[in-house]
């Protein structure tokens, strides 16, 4: 077949531009299709995108200091009971090299440029006629012959091509519509995103929260944060604005029977919320479903004769409690399909087998090594006591061991021990404290 | 003047911010199709008034769930959270459909 492509990438968020960036170096004959106006239109991150493979997409991206909005310095984890909040901290000068090693984003900004720069790549390539990026287009349907996935339909036309990158986002209705997603995932393996994007004067932001030229700070939060939902609170600078949300697990917001916005605006009432966003404006709120990182919640198998499932959609996503790793999750199962594809196109072999080569790139890459390793630690964060009894007993602590108020002044360990009195039993923070040193 | 705390705004205000996909069409072709029957007869929790993160569930005041489509920001979270079978989903119509059409995301 004259017009078939080699390969279709269904989706234009992080993963599906990362795929295209490749495909576009390797002179690869491609589609992508994207639903929304622009890429990025209908994508929503807390966000941080961490590591480096974006340096290896674009090589020097920060000499021209586009698509992102601040790289990370500074990084804060914050424990909070309803009046107060004790963070560990922690700022290098490390953080300043190139290439950074996190940078914060707004998704419509950041994929819509990152697009761009596919497409720059599309032009330089030896397809540069053949290769097309194409937003505003609803894939429909996945097209399958004899059990192999052959292209897609949008509408009354079909594509066809010889392989399929199926980069839709957690929401994978395509990725069940053939099969490798069941039609009910459990709510247990997925969260609730709610954010709100809040403008600041920009010289006012970077003197708030110490920032200089392009540096920026993370601030995770736990505890008081979440209403005693499990979950967690997130506070990220952008360039002029102020990236501020909650991550709550879906089955624990369900049974505690509330109200995403409600939560929401609790936490932007606490104290050092409050503190940290006073004159700043809500110019966006945006919500969206988020995977919690439990491996449980990949589909069945992420590729097939024909097709291959990266990003979100296969629910590639950490949360370790160090830092939401999903953005570059993403992209690297972007470029690793990618290279399938490619060394697929070289021999000319789009079967299953040879995909089966894409789970296995993904398996010995850090993507599917830290979210086996981690898994206890995903676990051990949605226990009961990580957002309520453990944040607040280290409050607890805090205020007793920062308050000077001339009498005679306990020693530490004895402050802890009312403060672990209060808050929980010694059995049960020994028993925790175990599973912690092995989870992370 | 020290800066002000940020208004507490009201899931309408907050929607009143987002652009969505054409926004002047009346007649827009629904992108999830909620079986309220079954939300009304055998499902106990009804959680989907409490946790769309857009309100585009509701209940009257005879404890009836009602469902519409047009606020809706496309965040999955009813596809996850219904475990009733109730709730279909499909991707909005780029032209014909509504959905949401982030500034910022």
């Amino acid at each position: 077949m004259e017009d078939k492509f080699d390969c279709i990438i269904v989706g234009g968020g992080i993963a599906g531009l990362s795929a295209a960036m490749m495909l576009a170096r390797g002179n690869a004959r491609f589609l992508l299709i994207e639903r929304g106006e622009f890429c990025g239109a209908k994508n929503v991150s807390g966000g941080v995108l961490w590591g480096s493979d974006l340096a290896r997409l674009v090589p020097n991206y920060w000499e021209e200091g586009l698509g992102f909005e601040r790289f990370v310095n500074h990084r804060r984890l914050t424990f909070m009971d309803e009046q107060s909040a004790f963070s560990v901290d922690f700022k290098s000068r490390h953080f300043e090299e190139t290439p950074y090693a996190g940078v914060t984003v707004l998704r419509s900004v950041f994929d819509a440029w990152l697009a761009d720069r596919v497409q720059e790549a599309i032009d330089a390539s030896d397809q540069a006629e053949e290769s097309f990026m194409a937003t505003d287009i609803l894939v429909e349907e996945i097209l399958q012959e004899d059990g192999r996935v052959v292209g897609i339909r949008a509408g009354e036309e079909s594509f066809h091509s010889d392989c399929v990158i199926i980069a839709e986002g957690v929401n994978n209705l395509l990725t069940r519509q053939i099969g490798l997603e069941k039609d009910y995932v459990p709510d247990t393996y997925v969260a609730v995103g709610v954010k709100e994007v809040l403008k600041l004067d920009e010289r006012k932001l970077m003197d708030r929260f110490q920032l200089s030229g392009r540096s920026g700070l993370t601030n995770e939060f736990v505890g008081m944060c979440s209403d005693g939902v499990e979950g967690g609170g997130f506070l990220y600078t952008n360039r002029d604005s102020i990236s501020l949300g909650l991550v709550l697990g879906m089955r624990d917001l369900r049974d505690k029977k509330k109200t995403p916005y409600d939560v929401l605006n609790g936490f932007k009432e606490h104290p050092a919320i409050a503190d940290m966003i006073a004159g700043a404006e809500t110019v966006e709120y945006s919500a969206h479903v988020v995977s919690t990182g439990d491996i449980r919640g990949i589909p069945s198998e992420i590729y097939t004769d024909g097709a291959m499932i990266v990003g979100e959609a296969a629910h590639l996503l950490l949360n370790a409690g160090k830092a939401i790793q999903g953005m570059d999750y993403a992209m690297r199962s972007g470029i690793l399909a990618a290279e399938t594809a490619l060394a697929a196109k070289e021999k000319q072999d789009y079967s299953s087998s040879m995909l089966s080569n894409y789970r296995t790139a993904l398996e010995n890459s850090y993507v599917l090594k830290d979210m086996r390793s981690f898994q206890d630690a995903v676990h051990l964060l949605h226990q009961e006591q990580m957002f309520g009894a453990i944040p607040n007993l280290i409050c607890d602590f805090g205020r007793q061991f920062f308050t000077i108020d001339s009498e005679p002044t306990p020693k530490a360990s004895s402050m802890m021990r009312a403060s672990i009195k209060r808050h929980a039993s010694y059995w049960e923070l020994v028993k925790l404290g175990l599973k912690g040193a092995r989870a992370i | 003047m020290s800066d002000q705390a940020p208004k507490r705004l009201s899931v309408s205000e907050r929607l009143g911010l987002v652009n969505y996909r054409n926004q002047g069409r009346t007649d827009a072709r629904a992108h999830i199709e909620v079986d309220t029957s079954i939300c009304n007869s055998t499902c106990s929790h009804k959680c989907t008034t409490r946790i769309c993160p857009a309100k585009c569930y509701t209940l009257d005041e005879h404890d009836q769930v009602h469902f519409q489509f047009e606020d809706c920001i496309e965040c999955g979270t009813c596809l996850y959270a219904c475990d009733q079978g109730a709730v279909t989903w499909k991707y909005p119509h780029p032209e014909e459909g509504r959905g949401i059409n982030w500034t910022l995301g």
